[in-house]
């Protein structure tokens, strides 16, 4: 099982990205969930970039000594008229700005440039995002053989993964064991965000003693397990933020080298409040989905949500909860069913079907053990149809 | 995020100053010993420490305390499915008065809040129940004759038992929301709570409800709600649920009640269902428990296992471990 963990590139460059074509509009529908910077920029004259998020160019204020040449008495000046961060200065109308603060056009063109060089993106060959690519990405094993080989080998960094199910599927305890074996296998922390209750140490202790038999390393692996008990929105996405911050400050503390973080489950915090008339639960949902995506690209984690199923009304057949625009933002989804029909007939068995994926074909089924995650042998791929 | 842009600073600065606001903010909270808004981290380790020491609320049949890992899980949503007179409003009745059992006894010596929506609670069968527990204890005590057996008997009776159950009763969705929200005032002042039962989940929201989205989003709510109070409280909260027909591609089946997005709300699923004369409760969902079906019955002393015919009873079989109740030929 091809496992690599590289250094982690703790800099944060700018991602290469291609400039948009000019004249495009300035449009909500247009702009990738990862980008929440600017589209393009308004005025005709100027020209139009894409940013990245890491370097988050419309939250810088102008200071001086930002730039050669931006003293601070051109921010004065600018900020009397309006122009207070980098973006509002580049993106306005040089002449304009040179006749209302009274600065010299040359000294502010000079200045639009070299703050454009700093913080625009620039073009970069696709070799060269293939050598950042192998450099920052890790595949981590889920623990089942099987459910690596429906991942492609495991789970991505930089990628969110969402496993969804119906009650009672074993999305928990595929979390547990992902848990389990990257803790105890990789030695790497992880981060368990449980929303539901339904963290069970006990279950996760029983995993450990079935790969290890040494007592040291279960508690080793037990203390590398951090859980958080985040039952609301709110508390969410502030544990979400807590966890950002010490990671960009790198504090290591007692956190350590972390790599995945586990949400179990996404759909409990958010269907209270999803539909009816409000819109905010909406915007909370992309608030949510957003800080997510950050966290996986920038810090290179590996985010694994649960989600639930619904009934759809109208075919009746089982479809993924939080709707449309929560479906673009995992990369990679797996559905996990009972093999039975009826509860009945009780079984620790399980098929996971690939729903979505970047790399693989969908439709792809394997069998899964719940009760016995590592003995299971991964069992020849069929191709069905798809969800 | 946006701290950079009002202010002027620089983002490290404003990490820095957001980090001692939330350290502040966290001594605060501490003080006032774990209010609502903390979060609520640990390691696993710690988790696994807690959950080995918390005791389980048994249910006075080996075979389903056996198949639930010990009994009703504390912290953790237990929801208990079934067709109509199949039990489940007596195996309610049932845990509140085990939750009462001192702890010499293998209890967890709790009180119980019974939230009433069918108007199905007797109390009269409460009472024999309640008596038949006691008896239970006695005939332990007798046999064993330990100190704290015989001084956890003087405040254990029928009275007692009874007075430490809390009953609302709730007659439409509207007042069970209410009393949800309520609740955790009522149990930061009744600390001794252990168990929240809510007998009839289904009823109030399976009766004219127009609009299924909201039902829905008002059942999620509901859900967070129990689990929040599930988990400050350190108390089980039991909820019985009712079954519905799906049609399904083969032929009708029946599956519990209120939807699949209410499925993911309890941690544990319990399905009490009918095999021609004989009960048998499947146990269907739980995070650390395999599934499986055990047999059970309802005596006049309440909910217990089956008793085999082929199984000779010790008398003598007394246990030196106070958690193992010894089981006795006259508790038939």
């Amino acid at each position: 099982m091809g496992v690599q963990i590289r250094a982690n590139s703790s800099k944060r460059e700018p991602c290469p990205a291609l400039p948009l074509p000019a004249g495009s509009r300035k449009g909500d529908g247009d702009r990738d969930l990862g980008q929440p910077g600017l589209g393009c920029l308004g005025s005709p004259r100027s020209p139009v970039f894409c940013w990245h998020p890491g370097l988050a160019g419309d939250m810088v204020v102008l200071r001086a000594g930002l730039c050669p040449g931006l003293t601070e008495d051109m921010i004065q000046l600018l900020r009397a008229n309006g122009i207070r961060t980098v973006v509002d200065f580049v993106s306005s109308d040089m002449e304009d700005v040179a006749q209302k603060c009274s600065l010299s056009y040359k000294a502010l063109v000079a200045v639009r440039r070299v703050l454009l060089a700093q913080f625009s993106a620039f073009p970069a060959n696709g070799a060269d995002l293939y050598e950042e690519l192998k450099s920052s990405m890790a595949i981590l094993p889920t623990g089942s053989p099987s459910l690596d080989k429906l991942l492609d080998s495991g789970l991505y960094t930089g990628e969110v993964t969402e496993l969804m199910g119906a009650p009672g599927s074993g999305k928990t305890q595929v979390c547990l064991g992902i848990a389990a074996s990257v803790s105890l296998g990789l030695k790497q922390h992880v981060l368990f965000l449980d929303s539901t209750g339904g963290f069970t140490a006990s279950r996760l202790y029983q995993m450990l003693q079935a790969r290890t038999e040494d007592e040291e390393e279960q508690l080793e692996a037990l203390q590398r397990i951090q859980v958080v008990r985040a039952f609301d929105i709110y508390e969410m996405l502030s544990a979400l933020q807590d966890l950002r911050d010490r990671l960009s400050q790198q504090v290591v503390s007692s956190m350590g080298p972390l790599k995945v973080v586990v949400i179990d489950s996404v759909s409990a915090v958010i269907y209270p409040l999803l539909g009816g008339k409000q819109s905010e639960g909406l915007a909370i949902m992309m608030q949510l989905a957003k800080e997510l995506k950050t966290l996986a690209r920038e810090f290179s984690l590996a985010v694994v949500v649960t989600n639930q199923v619904t009934r759809d009304s109208s075919t009746g057949l089982l479809k993924p909860a939080l709707g449309r625009s929560w479906s673009f933002v995992p990369s990679t989804r797996v559905l996990l069913e009972s093999k039975e029909a009826t509860w009945e007939k009780v079984t620790t068995q399980r098929v996971a079907s690939l729903a979505k994926s970047p790399r693989q074909p969908t439709g792809i089924q394997v069998e899964l053990d719940i009760g016995n995650f590592e003995a299971r042998e991964p069992s020849p791929a069929t191709p069905t149809q798809g969800l | 995020m946006y701290l950079p842009l009002e202010i002027g600073i620089s983002k490290e600065e404003a990490l820095e100053a957001l980090q001692v606001v939330r350290q502040a903010c966290q001594g605060d909270a501490a003080r006032t010993t774990g209010g609502p808004g903390s979060t609520r981290t640990c390691t696993a380790l710690e988790l696994l420490e807690e959950e080995q020491a918390q005791g389980f609320i048994i249910t006075f049949c080996s075979a389903l305390d056996n198949t639930l890992g010990g009994g009703v899980q504390l912290t953790k949503i237990t929801e208990i499915c079934g067709a109509p007179g199949v039990g489940k409003t007596q195996l309610c009745m049932q845990l509140a008065v085990d939750v009462q059992i001192p702890e010499c006894f293998g209890g967890v010596a709790g009180e119980a809040v019974f939230i009433d929506t069918e108007g199905s609670f007797m109390v009269d069968r409460v009472a024999d129940i309640a008596a038949a527990c006691v008896q239970h204890c006695q005939l332990i005590a007798q046999a064993q004759q330990e100190e704290d057996h015989l001084k956890a008997l003087e405040t254990f009776s029928l009275e007692s038992i009874l007075s430490h159950i809390y009953y609302f009763r709730c007659r439409d969705y509207i007042e069970l929301l209410a009393q949800v929200y309520l609740l955790p005032d009522f149990l930061s002042e009744h600390s001794k709570v252990r168990l929240v039962v809510l007998d009839g989940i289904a009823f109030p929201f399976r009766h004219d409800f127009e609009d299924l989205s909201l039902r829905t989003r008002l059942l999620n709510g509901l859900a967070q709600q129990l689990i929040i109070i599930a988990n400050d409280h350190k108390s089980a909260v039991v909820l019985t649920n009712q079954m519905t027909t799906r049609f399904g591609q083969s032929q009708p089946m029946l599956v519990p009640a209120l939807g699949e997005s209410w499925g993911h709300a309890a941690t544990v699923r319990l399905i009490l269902h009918w095999d021609n004369s004989q009960r048998l409760a499947t146990l269907y969902k739980s995070p650390s428990q395999e599934e499986s079906t055990i047999p059970y019955c309802i005596t006049s002393h309440g909910f217990r296992d089956v008793q085999l015919p082929a199984v000779t009873q010790n008398a003598e079989d007394t246990e030196m471990n106070p958690r193992k109740r010894p089981r006795r030929e006259e508790e038939k």
